[in-house]
């Protein structure tokens, strides 16, 4: 399936839709293989091997635009797909902000292209060889180390050609801790890289001190009284952080004027520790964007400055706003504070490894349940929290940051610090 | 489709044929900036030999992928059989065949769609001036499959699911953005869920009153409160803070439900359900006679008037627990695995009247719709409400901000005092395992205590 030629069925494909009477044209075909050795309930459970194969068809006529998707890339079915499409797009109402892009041009290879089934088995036998010997209250219900590659190539009408061939292995687990009838909450970590090899599973993406913390997860405490504290964000949970952000500087927001930094962009919008930067040739990735575009390494906020808005070439073109090309993976600079100084510095707070809540409000208020977290009082850390709520704000978080740690966590498509941030209200 | 056919000479083994065809159509204040179809199909295979599985797909229907899948999936399990011996495990051995279709009414065509949205962005518009922004978003996802077993299971069975979001914001006094979604959703296509502009006036109508309130909502008093759970958020709560902890998978990992069957976990006055197909005469929402392991999906009764009853299996999380299979084990697409997923999961309707409950809160809130919900295996769970009012002497007082509420459903349903006696039910979104899902949610009423965040 992999021997696919995705490069000519694009270019058969971009032929069909001008032929068909597109005025523009964007082709995107891939093909990829997943090889995933699953563990269920501490054992080896499951050998899973898929294979998929799929063509994304955009058209735009007279300024209408139609989208399809197929996983049957034969001749015939594309055929018939991209007379559906011109139907569908002639319908659609004309938007002059509808385009593909022009003359973008590159093709990336990373990571191994080759599955080693003999080193996912390894990395299943040391996690699990961990979990017994260093961790065996844990319960690992889930756990899966994988193989993915895959090839894409994408094609506008514009004259863009861009592709990859993209291998990467991940590793992940899912699991309680159990003493008796009492148990943690869930917990889990995982990520991606372009090596397994080099380390002991338990050392990579932190597996081992997530599984050793759960266990001192399973008897909680609750806090003492309603307070204003300060937070320790692990890297986990600084994802919550990142994502609410980059819903802010992206389509939806952008376009429906809902965002609170359009027109923000060269102004101090956060705390100077904070330095967010691209990662887009992270392992498993490719630096262009689904609207085919090469994107960049690009400087997100530099020092708590917003640098740009990251919209489509669509939505650039419907608000007015300038186009940075925004792929997936993001790096936070590491900062000058020690994760041990991080703790000792705060009064009455957590070290929050999860948050678990709804989408933060349009104006960024939210509140959440902090889950997998630490009491921190008179700078130790003293016991595993349950039912401890904290609420805040985002764009205020930003601004409150008080330190970065020097240590970092990279899971492939993200590599983040712990930031520590105040002024947040526990209950 | 071609016929599935089960690899034979393994302990057990499935094949199924999947396709699943989804049509998502966005227009954010007048731009039609989604207006997509998908259509993804293939074959699948799973073995089960000497205690390890293997797993194949490709993405293709025809006999050769068929036996492919089935090849790649015998030498999978055989492969897993490097970790040494495992104990004998007997699945289940009960089989069931069926074809379960479903006739709805015509598609809605794309110009229809296309007209629909324009005509409601334009009342909006006219309507709503102080509104900032208004969206609509359609979904409509069909999944056919086709399955057999090498313990004579076969079948045919049918999912079709739709949703129509309306999605408003406007500004608050301080110029902050206020936003508010409504979900209609429902069996079958768009055109099932009869929208029309007259019925759809009335919900944007309502929205908009609830947005109005928003923006001048007051902030909530962060702790333990006496609530109203409006209907919508009682079936995700049903579905969050109890149902999971209930899915057998999760209670070999360790779930607290595990050691809690027979014991009391709520208030008498709270029966829950995962429902298979069928309440009280009428097809559910997302209707599952026979899962993807091919056993008959039956009804499980999770929590009877207050007592921990059992939990919803596969074949092998019935074998490892000794349950009965229940029909639970579902795959979401035709690469993915079947897994433990709830159906259609409910707190029934119980006698109290919805006005009487508000009536007899002196201090508390009305939790009207949520974002967003998570549970974990200590029955601990959140869900996000962007919509909630104060109650003050038995009646409804200003709107308050979004928050989060929370608890650990063995203590919060216990304090439950009062259940309604409607019910609704709602099949928007996706429930999140591993793979995404189709599932409904039902409920009525309750009046409980529940922690809320706020200052």
């Amino acid at each position: 399936m992999m021997s696919t030629d995705v490069n000519s069925t694009a270019e058969m494909a971009l032929a069909e839709m001008s032929k068909a009477g597109f005025d523009e044209a964007q082709v995107s075909v891939s093909v990829s293989e997943q090889d995933e050795l699953n563990i269920n309930h501490n054992e080896p459970s499951l050998l899973r091997s898929t294979e998929d194969y799929a063509i994304s068809l955009t058209g735009i006529v007279d300024g209408r635009k139609a989208a399809m998707a197929l996983t049957d890339i034969s001749p015939h079915a594309i055929e018939s797909g991209i007379a559906e499409l011109i139907e569908r797009a002639r319908i659609a109402p004309r938007d002059d902000a509808n385009a593909v892009s022009e003359n973008q041009v590159g093709h990336f290879e990373q990571g191994p292209l080759a599955a080693d089934l003999d080193l996912l088995a390894l990395k299943v036998e040391e996690l699990l060889h961990f979990r017994s010997r260093e961790t065996p209250k844990m319960q690992l219900e889930e756990g899966a180390a994988s193989h993915r590659i895959s090839r894409e190539c994408v094609m506008t009408s514009g004259g863009s050609k861009l592709g990859c061939t993209v291998g990467a292995y991940s590793l992940s687990v899912m699991g309680t801790a159990i003493d008796g009838d009492a148990s943690s909450s869930f917990n889990y970590t995982g990520g991606t890289a372009n090596d397994l090899s080099q380390a002991h599973a338990s050392e990579l993406f932190a597996i081992g001190e997530m599984m050793r913390d759960t266990e001192q997860q399973i008897h909680t405490r609750s806090i003492p009284a309603k307070f204003v504290g300060d937070v320790i964000l692990a890297p986990t949970a600084v994802r919550d952080l990142l994502g609410w952000l980059l819903g802010q500087l992206q389509d939806f927001s952008l376009i429906a004027d809902n965002s609170l930094y359009k027109d923000r962009v060269g102004e101090q919008i956060a705390s100077d520790k904070l330095t967010i930067r691209s990662h887009f040739d992270a392992p498993g990735h490719a630096p262009y964007t689904g609207d085919a575009f090469l994107a960049p390494a690009l400087t997100l906020l530099d020092a708590g400055r917003l640098t740009c808005l990251v919209p489509s070439y669509y939505a650039s073109r419907k608000t007015g706003l300038p186009h940075t090309p925004a792929s997936s993976g993001w790096q936070i600079e590491p900062g000058p504070t020690e994760r041990s100084a991080m703790i000792s510095d705060i009064k009455q707070g957590a070290l929050v490894n999860r948050l678990s809540m709804g989408s933060p409000a349009a104006n960024g208020d939210f509140s959440g349940v902090i889950k997998n977290s630490f009491y921190i009082e008179g700078g130790n850390l003293s016991g595993a929290l349950s039912e401890t709520m904290i609420a805040g704000n985002m764009a205020n978080m930003l601004g409150d940051i008080v330190a970065v740690s020097k240590e970092h966590l990279d899971q492939g498509g993200t590599d983040f610090p712990w930031i520590s941030v105040s002024g947040l209200n526990f209950s | 489709m071609s016929t599935p056919f089960a690899p034979a000479g393994v302990d057990y083994a499935e094949s199924r044929l999947h396709e699943l065809r989804k049509t998502r159509m966005v227009m954010v204040d007048g731009n039609l900036t989604a207006n997509s179809e998908t259509t993804e199909g293939g074959s699948s295979a799973r073995v089960f030999e000497k205690g390890y599985w293997g797993f194949a797909s490709t993405p293709a229907m025809d006999d050769d992928a068929i036996q492919k899948v089935a090849k790649k999936a015998t030498e999978n399990a055989r492969t897993m059989c490097r970790f040494g011996a495992q104990p004998s495990l007997d699945l289940p051995k009960e089989s069931h065949q069926g074809e379960y279709g479903y006739n709805g009414r015509p598609p809605i065509s794309q110009s229809e769609a296309i007209d629909l949205l324009e005509s409601l962005n334009a009342h909006c518009r006219e309507k709503y001036p102080t509104l900032k922004s208004a969206s609509f978003m359609m979904q409509q996802e069909n999944h056919e499959k086709r399955l057999a077993t090498s313990n004579g299971s076969a079948g045919l069975s049918t999912i079709n699911r739709s949703a129509f979001y309306i999605i408003f914001s406007a500004e608050d006094k301080d110029g902050r953005p206020v936003e508010l979604m409504e979900a209609i959703s429902g069996r079958g296509n768009l055109s099932d869920l009869q929208l029309s502009m007259d019925g759809l006036e009335a919900r944007m109508d309502e929205l908009h009153g609830h947005l109005m309130a928003k923006c001048n909502a007051v902030a909530p008093r962060g702790g333990k409160q006496t609530v109203i759970i409006a209907p919508p958020l009682a079936g995700m709560l049903a579905h969050e803070a109890m149902g999971h902890p209930c899915e057998a998978d999760l209670v070999l990992g360790g779930a607290v439900t595990g050691n809690l069957v027979g014991k009391p976990v709520a208030s008498e006055l709270v029966t829950m359900v995962d429902l298979a197909n069928t309440y009280q005469g009428e097809e559910l929402m997302i209707p599952v006679y026979i899962d993807d392991e091919g056993t008959e999906a039956k009804d499980v009764t999770l929590i009877d008037k207050g007592i921990l009853k059992s939990f919803m299996s596969s074949r092998e999380t019935a074998a490892r627990l000794g349950i009965p299979a229940t029909g639970s084990a579902r795959a979401y697409t035709f690469n993915d695995e079947p897994l433990v997923r709830m159906r259609n999961t409910a707190i029934l309707p119980g006698h109290s009247k919805l006005e009487d409950m508000i009536a007899g809160v002196e201090d508390g809130y009305y939790l009207l719709q949520t974002g967003n919900g998570q549970a974990d295996s200590t029955t601990e769970f959140m869900f996000g409400i962007t919509l909630a009012y104060e109650i003050k002497n038995g009646k409804i007082g200003n709107a308050i901000k979004d928050t989060t509420v929370s608890g650990t459903a063995i203590d919060m349903l216990k304090t439950v005092d009062a259940v309604s006696d409607d019910m609704h039910w709602e099949c928007n979104g996706y429930c999140g395992k591993k793979q995404p899902m189709v599932v409904s949610l039902g409920g009525p009423a309750l009046r409980a205590q529940i922690h809320l965040g706020g200052e």
